[in-house]
């Protein structure tokens, strides 16, 4: 167990490792997130009502979608120098190669996103008060499942020509139930400032994670195979 | 054939992709110690039989046996130089060893990659980012990837593309030591020359398929190019 532990800390390193030192990715992904959020900042009147309550939607759309950039760079690092047969040649068990490129992206995601988070805050007019550590956690819980999922898909499509365009249409449909808890929830603390149902949506999220954490660990083996 | 019980044993293996038959119908064994060669012009199949022993592809018919277990038990065992490096560009030559080190249970990762940085002469450079590194550079620490964990098996795919004169000598040398610790060689290339030089049996493959097998006493570089000549036809 702790031998698998190691394992997943040694991909999750060296992946981490090496979008530390291409940095040009981060800033690309947070530019187009910062994008979208002046997109709809100019299309949307900032002080009314109807922007307010559309706020945790747009939220979600900036933190979502350059997601999946970052999700499809994943897989690709590891073809373009056949990394990936490197690592299949090796006795490593692969859900534990799932488990530790799903950790990476999880945390360069959850670093990207709490960016992303202060420029919507500043954007949107809302003030930095106690309700966003519920955002926060929301992002945390739904970037296990949205990553999770992702790390499955984008090892599939990592060899096809196409992989840009059919990781989104592949992830979007199976995120749904997550991105409506997200939406749902972010709504709740943010514009109705309460958390009756909040635990409800978050119990959600988590049934999910594990759903699909539990499912790359257990098919990655069909999923990276020839 | 240093030992009568085969390392690797190959029946009848054909892969086919779609109407393509890559590989037809290969019967081979290799035994521990040997060095194989395996020539044959652009698409006779020879990266796709090396892909099947390695196990990163698999047959559409036939059995492999690696040490009498089935292959996907042994890959651990196999050495794999391919046309890809399998490094990281963005990490060290160091950092790529220690990395591929852990995967394959080392208890000290970091001796082990100083210790083939060494063997390799890439100790100077070791803390250089792979990218940063020339074409003979690369494919000695590919050759140090691949041999990191002693496999029992080192399979070699087109190994001289791109070196020049001082990178083959070096390839040359450093695969004569693997021959030397007697390590189990299977070597691609299309060089004559090259393949020749080293190995104990050669075989050419044409359209997927092993059209002549002859041992090291009758490996003479011209009688052997004008048998290539004939059976190839190009």
């Amino acid at each position: 167990m702790l031998r698998q532990l190691v394992l997943i800390w040694v991909v999750a390193a060296k992946d981490l490792t090496i979008e530390y030192r291409s940095r040009q990715a981060f800033l690309n992904i947070l530019f187009f997130a910062l994008l979208i959020l002046i997109i709809f900042n100019f299309a949307f009147d900032p002080g009314s009502r109807a922007t307010h309550e559309a706020a945790p939607g747009i939220l979600w759309v900036a933190l979502l979608f350059p997601g999946v950039i970052q999700l499809g760079r994943s897989f690709q690092m590891e073809t373009e120098e056949g990394t990936l047969q490197g690592i299949m040649l090796s006795p490593i068990d692969r859900g534990v190669l799932f488990l530790g490129k799903f950790f990476a992206n999880w945390i360069f995601l959850v670093l990207i996103d709490l960016f992303i988070l202060v420029a919507f805050i500043v954007f949107f007019n809302f003030s930095f008060s106690v309700q966003l550590g519920w955002v926060v956690l929301l992002i945390m819980v739904v970037s296990i499942g949205f990553t999770a999922v992702g790390t499955i898909f984008s090892a599939m499509v990592s060899s096809m020509r196409t992989r840009e365009v059919l990781l989104p249409i592949l992830l979007f449909p199976i995120l749904i139930p997550i991105i409506l808890a997200a939406v749902n929830g972010t709504q709740e603390v943010l514009i109705r400032e309460e958390t009756q149902f909040l635990v409800q949506w978050i119990g959600l999220v988590i049934a999910f994670d594990v759903i699909f954490l539990a499912s790359g660990f257990l098919v990655f083996d069909y999923v990276v195979g020839d | 054939m240093s030992d009568s019980t085969p390392l690797l044993h190959l029946s009848g293996i054909t892969k086919r992709f779609g109407g393509i038959r890559a590989v037809s119908n290969v019967n081979l064994k290799v035994f521990p110690g040997d060095f194989l060669t395996i020539f044959g012009p652009n698409g006779a199949g020879k990266t796709t039989l090396l892909r099947i022993i390695a196990s990163l592809t698999q047959p559409t018919v036939g059995h492999i046996e690696f040490s009498q277990e089935n292959v996907n038990k042994g890959r651990a065992q196999v050495g794999y130089v391919s046309h890809q490096s399998f490094l990281y560009n963005e990490l060290t030559g160091f950092e790529n060893l220690e990395f591929y080190g852990n995967l394959y249970d080392f208890r000290e990762p970091r001796t082990r990659a100083s210790e083939m940085l060494i063997k390799m002469g890439l100790e100077k450079v070791g803390q250089r980012l792979v990218r940063e590194y020339s074409r003979g550079m690369k494919q000695r620490l590919t050759l140090a990837r691949a041999l990191l964990h002693a496999p029992s098996l080192l399979l070699l795919d087109e190994p001289y593309t791109g070196l020049d004169q001082h990178g083959s000598r070096l390839l040359t040398s450093v695969l004569r030591n693997v021959k030397e610790e007697g390590s189990t060689v299977i070597l691609i290339t299309h060089n004559l020359r090259e393949g020749l030089e080293l190995c104990s049996r050669a075989v050419i493959q044409h359209r997927g398929e092993l059209i002549l097998e002859v041992s090291s006493d009758e490996l003479e570089i011209s009688h052997f190019e004008n048998v290539y000549l004939q059976r190839v036809g190009d």
